[in-house]
């Protein structure tokens, strides 16, 4: 896992418990995680910082991400271009048309075992 | 030296009368009801101005003035005319609505029960977060409760989180009993463990 | 000292996370020894006979727990030039953008709340004076706000002792002080008229509005010390007091991003500044 040991991944979620859930799950894998509770705080990080993926929660307060990921893809190369993972509780095809069209690159649904997201995380990060 | 010193500008004006106030809060333009909006509890008619304003208003700084103000009320019919927005369709206004009822614990906390026991479980699930704010006993005690009974694996894990702050040795039996109704959820085995251990035994 | 006391891993995450949402500081597992430092001589200050005991204290907010608590992790102590990058940006980046839609002649102007006793303003207008080349050219208004009459008061007179000017270069001294005794040091006179204090809560919109409209805001930690519904009406009153475009800069551990989204997140010279969105859509 030399690869996964450089990757940088960005966890958006106010639930304190799913993101230490996300962070263990990485962190098995080498992966360097870093944390925000909101959209908002999500902007903060990946402004001072770049990430080789960023994994969001669909609500959350201050600033949900469906705004996050539009906002993301918005702003100026190369945080545009960041790699985004949306996860939510909701599945109907409704919820997943909008996190794509505001530029998520793939939708996932949870309950989300912590091998799959380690999973998509290293596809995403070009560490398989 | 250029740094020039200056007399204080006090320009604030009176609160305007209720007409006037009904008028700039429903038919004004942004910064003009933004204002209202802060205005608007100095009167005795605010509430229920603020209420018809925040129906009709789709500027979110606008309606983000409107929850603050009702939060700054801060009675259970304040907190009411907050509650339908829970239940909308968009996201932001859902978020919107529960940040303001964060803001008024004591006043948010008399819908509590009802919240929790609502049909809706996207409600039930927003409702822990208004569990936070209430002082711990009580706080745990409800999430307990709703532990026990709730069939949505979403809405255990929204309270599990919220217990994991306010629960105390007394919550441990029920955080287990949850995670064992639902074996096949990876996630809510791992947040029964973890909250668990961030209560202590000690 | 106290011996600091068995924190497990996961009663760390507990109190890391309520510190989180109930102020915005961040801390984790790489700051453990000195959280446990601090957890320790709280614990013993309220006698605590646990970690469990104190984290009912502190959630249930007793004696002002909370407060005590932000005290023991935050440096109170206020000295000129303290988070100078951030003077390093107002001049590099914020003014430079405030000043493209002016003419030399207008007026810019500076908000130093909670300004304590006068350190952060005075710093302002030094380093203004020392580094900013257009300086001349605007008439720049600085106002320091305080809730505390008695620091507005130490703040007018302008004298201050050895610590507080710790991080300023002797010629700086010599330029914009004069020695009184006993180490003390008296801002110039020039540079005290220079200088407006008022007292204003930042909770109180009728004190805030009566300070007018600003460029930049400089208002930090003050807001990690306030409850979700202080913070949201503070976050609207600096909304207001700022001019369309205008910035506000918090303290190096805090954030808005759990306050409010009525601000803009802007990145200059590696810090994060908010700023009040120039075009209000309709």
């Amino acid at each position: 896992m030399t690869d996964a040991a450089k990757k940088q991944i960005l966890v958006v979620d106010d639930a304190a418990l799913v993101r230490t859930y996300y962070r263990a799950a990485l962190e098995a894998r080498g992966f360097k995680v870093e944390e925000a509770l909101n959209g908002l705080e999500g902007l903060e990080k990946i402004l001072l910082q770049s990430f080789d993926l960023a994994i969001v929660d669909v609500n959350m307060p201050q600033m949900d991400g469906i705004t996050f990921v539009r906002t993301v893809r918005a702003m100026e190369l190369p945080v545009s271009s960041t790699p985004i993972l949306m996860i939510s509780t909701e599945a109907g095809p409704q919820d997943i048309a909008a996190a794509r069209q505001a530029g998520a690159n793939y939708y996932l649904v949870k309950p989300i075992k912590q091998d799959t997201l380690a999973e998509f995380a290293a596809i995403f990060c070009g560490a398989h | 030296m250029p740094l020039v010193k200056r007399p204080a500008s006090d320009t604030s004006p009176s609160a305007p009368d209720r007409a006037q106030l009904a008028t700039k809060l429903l038919d004004g333009t942004d910064q003009e009801r933004w204002d209202a909006a802060r205005d608007a509890l100095e009167h005795p008619d605010g509430l229920s101005l603020l209420g018809r304003a925040l129906a009709s208003e789709r500027v979110p700084r606008v309606r983000e003035a409107i929850f603050t103000a009702l939060a700054k009320i801060d009675t259970p019919d304040a907190a009411s005319v907050v509650l339908p927005y829970l239940r909308s369709d968009d996201a932001a206004q859902r978020t919107a609505a529960l940040d303001a009822l964060k803001a008024m614990p004591s006043a948010a906390g008399t819908h509590l029960p009802a919240l929790l026991s609502d049909g809706d479980q996207d409600v039930r699930l927003l409702a822990c977060e208004i569990a936070r704010r209430l002082p711990a006993d009580e706080s745990a005690r409800v999430l307990v409760e709703l532990i026990e009974r709730e069939d949505q694996a979403n809405v255990c894990a929204a309270a599990i989180e919220v217990l994991a702050e306010t629960g105390g040795p007394s919550s441990l039996p029920a955080l287990a009993r949850c995670g064992a109704r639902f074996p096949d959820d990876p996630f809510l085995a791992f947040a029964v463990k973890a909250a668990a251990d961030r209560i202590g035994a000690r | 000292m106290a011996d600091p006391p068995p924190l497990t891993s996961e009663e760390l995450n507990r109190l890391a996370e309520f510190l989180y949402r109930r102020t915005g500081m961040v801390f984790n597992e790489a700051k453990r020894y000195y959280i446990e430092r601090r957890i320790a001589e709280r614990m013993s200050a309220t006698s605590s006979r646990s970690f469990t005991d104190y984290f009912v204290q502190l959630r249930g907010d007793t004696r002002n727990e909370v407060e005590s608590l932000i005290n023991a992790f935050t440096v109170n102590e206020t000295y000129f030039y303290r988070e100078d990058h951030q003077l390093a940006c107002l001049t590099t980046d914020l003014l430079e953008e405030r000043v493209a839609a002016k003419r030399p002649g207008d007026t810019i102007r500076i908000w130093s709340a909670p300004c304590s006793t006068g350190e952060e303003p005075y710093s302002i207008a030094i380093w203004l004076l020392e580094n900013w080349k257009d300086v001349d050219a605007y008439d720049i208004e600085i106002v320091g706000s305080d809730i505390d009459t008695d620091v507005l008061e130490a703040a007018a007179e302008g004298i201050f002792g050895k610590r507080a000017l710790m991080r300023l270069p002797p010629p700086l001294i010599e330029r914009y002080f004069h020695e009184l005794d006993n180490e003390r040091w008296q801002i110039i006179d020039d540079l005290r008229q220079s200088v407006r204090f008022s007292r204003v809560n930042l909770v109180d919109t009728k004190q805030t509005r009566a300070q007018g409209r600003f460029d930049v805001i400089f208002c930090r930690n003050v807001l990690i010390y306030f409850d979700d519904e202080s913070r949201r009406i503070a976050a609207e009153n600096l909304f207001d007091n700022l001019l369309p475009g205008g910035f506000i800069c918090l303290g190096h551990t805090e954030s808005m991003s759990r306050i409010s989204p009525l601000f803009e997140v802007c990145r200059y010279s590696g810090a994060i500044v908010y700023r009040k969105p120039q075009e209000l859509r309709a």
